[in-house]
């Protein structure tokens, strides 16, 4: 999953951003409402984190331009409290919204609820055959055993099982597993699905030659 | 009761209805006892004429009557007083029927007459006389004379000194009746009048209180908190205006005060909502495993640079507040400008190097009025201000006619013309620099205005976009 922040306080993006890395999120940030505008619009995110007062284009703004293209879900960060704002934020365009200060838990759990929710899912547990997937303690079990997977394996299944049915190209994995920091070697995507078949079972993911890949 | 002798309205009242009560008796008594005097008058006028014909005929019978052998000359046409009185009382005698028609019967409004001689001995009277008359005593001299309402009757009542003493009286019932209903009509016009008085007084006293009332209902709707509202004052009196105004006055300043409290509040939380979220996102993130020192140091230096950040924007709210709410000039004294400057600009260039900038200072004495400490972080305030804008600093200061003024000078990028209105608004950054980076909170010059505004002087800004900024800066001097 791959989110971008966008957030002027140059302290308080680093602080999210690492949050969000650790929780194994690919993570683009923008200082200012112009940058993240260009990014959002360059990129294709699956979440996008939007401050409100920003300099130069403030966060309504940027939502306005971004809307018509753009239907990755938008989660707005203000420090204005009123019912009126919060009004005016989500009719603008807005998915959800967040007050500061607020627990960074919180921030996580809502940003999972709208990834989900974008992808057509309600629940936080995702069934697939003998397969179940956690989404919210990021754990998977194979017949109701757990099985130990590394952040970027976990991070390939989940945008996998959440496009369930759709073949998944390997540009838009790379758009989406890994950041602007990341390199991008693309044997390491070969690596992951060979690791994930070998603990999951070789037809867990099935490659259509030329498209991509896929789980039924 | 208490409540009617603490109510305005109705005191008016009281007092209204007893003065009003006072006029309508004035007005109705003497009239009614002027009715009743000419009424009385007419009466005994109308008892003189019955007397008179008495008389007439008593005379008459005199004269028929033949004197005693020893008396006056016989033929003598011209009979004396007490002669008269002697032939009449000398022998019994009877007057003619014609005489005696009006003194008949006992009908309501008959007349009567009695007459004695000296020695209370009867000469004559009607039959209908009553029999407790009271005579006047017989006068040494010449002729006592009385009229007197005795129950229902009106008495003309004479006694001369010859020795005569006549009652002639009437019965006055029909007239008293009279009197009697216009007694009662007074009464009852005067009671009609007293109440319509009454009744216009409730409303005049009403009318009168009204705008009170206005007054009061809009003073507790303030109070309960709707800071907005005032009282309005165009259709008021002046008396009545006037007092309103005050409290307009005293309401918007109340509301001011109110408004700069509540704008502090919201500043203050807006401004440290981000450093908060920032320690929380830090401090959970540290906190959910565990990490390696180097970057428990790295976060340690986020939270204790944010912190920092809060204090320093807690310490310009706080002064900010202080300087809007100092009311009184107690703290003004006079002081040296220029000294003041001296220190500030040698206080601020070592900051000033350490950006490669320079601070000039032109400083001739100029005497004000004010608090030194407050003027030196104005000058303070708008020097930083200038260095942060990444220019060279001249800073002058002169006595003047109007007080002592001084200005900020400086050749940095100067303020675009849309924004120069708005500079010195709390948080308004015209170079839109982020707080947290360059250190400044957006206070500094709603601080360094305050200051000002509180002294009673004059701060100014001009600026030529790419020629720097200007602040003018004005106050009082003694006296």
């Amino acid at each position: 999953m791959r989110i971008l922040v966008i957030e002027d306080d140059p302290h308080l993006l680093r602080s999210l951003a690492a949050n969000l890395r650790e929780e194994n999120y690919a993570v683009d940030t923008a200082e200012d409402g112009e940058e993240g505008l260009f990014k959002a619009q360059a990129e294709s995110y699956d979440a996008i984190v939007l401050d409100v007062m920003m300099p130069r284009l403030n966060g309504w703004e940027v939502l306005a331009r971004l809307r018509p293209g753009c239907k990755a879900p938008v989660l707005m960060l203000t420090a204005r409290d009123t019912v009126q704002d919060r009004v005016k934020g989500l009719d603008t365009g807005a998915d959800d919204y967040l007050t500061k200060p607020f627990d960074i838990d919180e921030l996580l759990a809502r940003l999972r609820a709208l990834i989900r929710r974008a992808a057509g899912q309600t629940h936080s547990v995702l069934e697939i055959g003998p397969l179940s997937l956690d989404t919210a303690a990021r754990l998977v079990r194979l017949a109701g055993q757990e099985v130990p997977l590394t952040a970027r394996e976990y991070a390939l299944l989940e945008y996998l099982a959440l496009h369930r049915g759709q073949v998944v190209s390997r540009t838009v994995l790379y758009e989406h597993l890994f950041d602007e920091e990341d390199s991008t070697l693309s044997n390491l995507l070969d690596v992951h699905v060979s690791n994930l078949r070998k603990k999951l079972g070789a037809d867990i993911i099935t490659t259509r030659r030329g498209h991509g890949y896929c789980i039924a | 009761m208490k409540i009617f002798f603490h109510s305005l309205r109705w005191r008016l009242q009281a007092w209204h209805g007893l003065l009003l009560l006072l006029v309508v008796a004035g007005a109705t008594v003497p009239a009614y006892r002027l009715a009743r005097d000419t009424q009385m008058q007419r009466i005994d006028k109308e008892l003189d004429l019955m007397e008179r014909g008495l008389f007439r005929a008593l005379i008459d019978v005199a004269k028929a009557t033949p004197p005693p052998a020893s008396e006056a000359p016989q033929g003598s046409q011209f009979l004396g007083l007490a002669e008269f009185i002697q032939r009449l009382s000398s022998r019994p005698f009877e007057l003619p029927a014609s005489a005696l028609a009006p003194f008949q019967g006992q009908e309501s409004g008959y007349a009567y007459f009695s007459i004695l001689d000296r020695n209370d001995s009867l000469l004559v009277k009607s039959e209908n006389a009553p029999g407790d008359l009271l005579f006047l005593p017989v006068p040494a001299t010449d002729l006592a004379e009385d009229a007197r309402s005795v129950g229902n009757r009106r008495e003309r009542l004479r006694s001369s000194a010859h020795g005569l003493k006549i009652v002639v009286g009437q019965d006055i019932t029909p007239e008293l009746q009279e009197l009697h209903a216009m007694a009662w009509l007074h009464v009852f016009i005067g009671l009609a009048v007293w109440l319509c008085g009454l009744l216009g007084g409730w409303w005049l006293s009403g009318r009168a209180i009204r705008p009170i009332q206005t007054i009061s209902q809009t003073a507790a709707r303030i109070a309960e908190g709707n800071l907005q509202e005032r009282i309005d004052i165009t259709a008021m009196d002046r008396e009545l205006g006037d007092l309103s105004h005050v409290l307009n006055q005293t309401f918007e300043r109340l509301h001011d005060a109110f408004e700069r409290q509540r704008q502090f509040t919201a500043d203050a939380s807006h401004e440290l909502r981000t450093p908060i979220t920032i320690l929380l996102s830090e401090t959970q993130r540290l906190l959910k495993r565990d990490r390696t020192p180097e970057e428990y140091r790295e976060a340690l230096e986020t939270c204790g640079a944010t912190a920092q950040r809060m204090r320093r924007l807690v310490e310009a709210l706080l002064m900010l507040a202080r300087q809007e709410n100092r009311d009184s000039k107690a703290h003004h004294q006079t002081c040296d400008l220029a000294s003041i400057l001296q220190e500030t600009v040698a206080h601020l260039t070592p900051l000033a190097k350490a950006r490669g900038l320079r601070i000039q200072a032109a400083l001739s004495p100029s005497p004000c009025l004010g608090d030194a400490e407050a003027i030196s972080i104005l000058a303070t305030n708008l020097i930083s201000n200038a260095l942060q804008h990444g220019g060279n600093v001249e800073v002058s200061c002169s006595a003047k006619e109007d007080g002592a003024r001084f200005i900020v000078r400086d050749d940095g990028p100067g303020i675009p013309a849309e924004d120069l209105p708005h500079v010195f608004e709390r948080f308004y950054r015209a170079d839109q620099a982020r707080s947290s980076i360059s250190g400044h909170t957006g206070l500094g010059l709603s601080i360094a205005k305050a200051i000002v505004d509180n002294h009673g002087g004059r701060l100014q800004v001009t600026s030529q976009p790419g020629q720097g900024a200007c602040f003018e800066v004005q106050l009082p001097t003694a006296g």
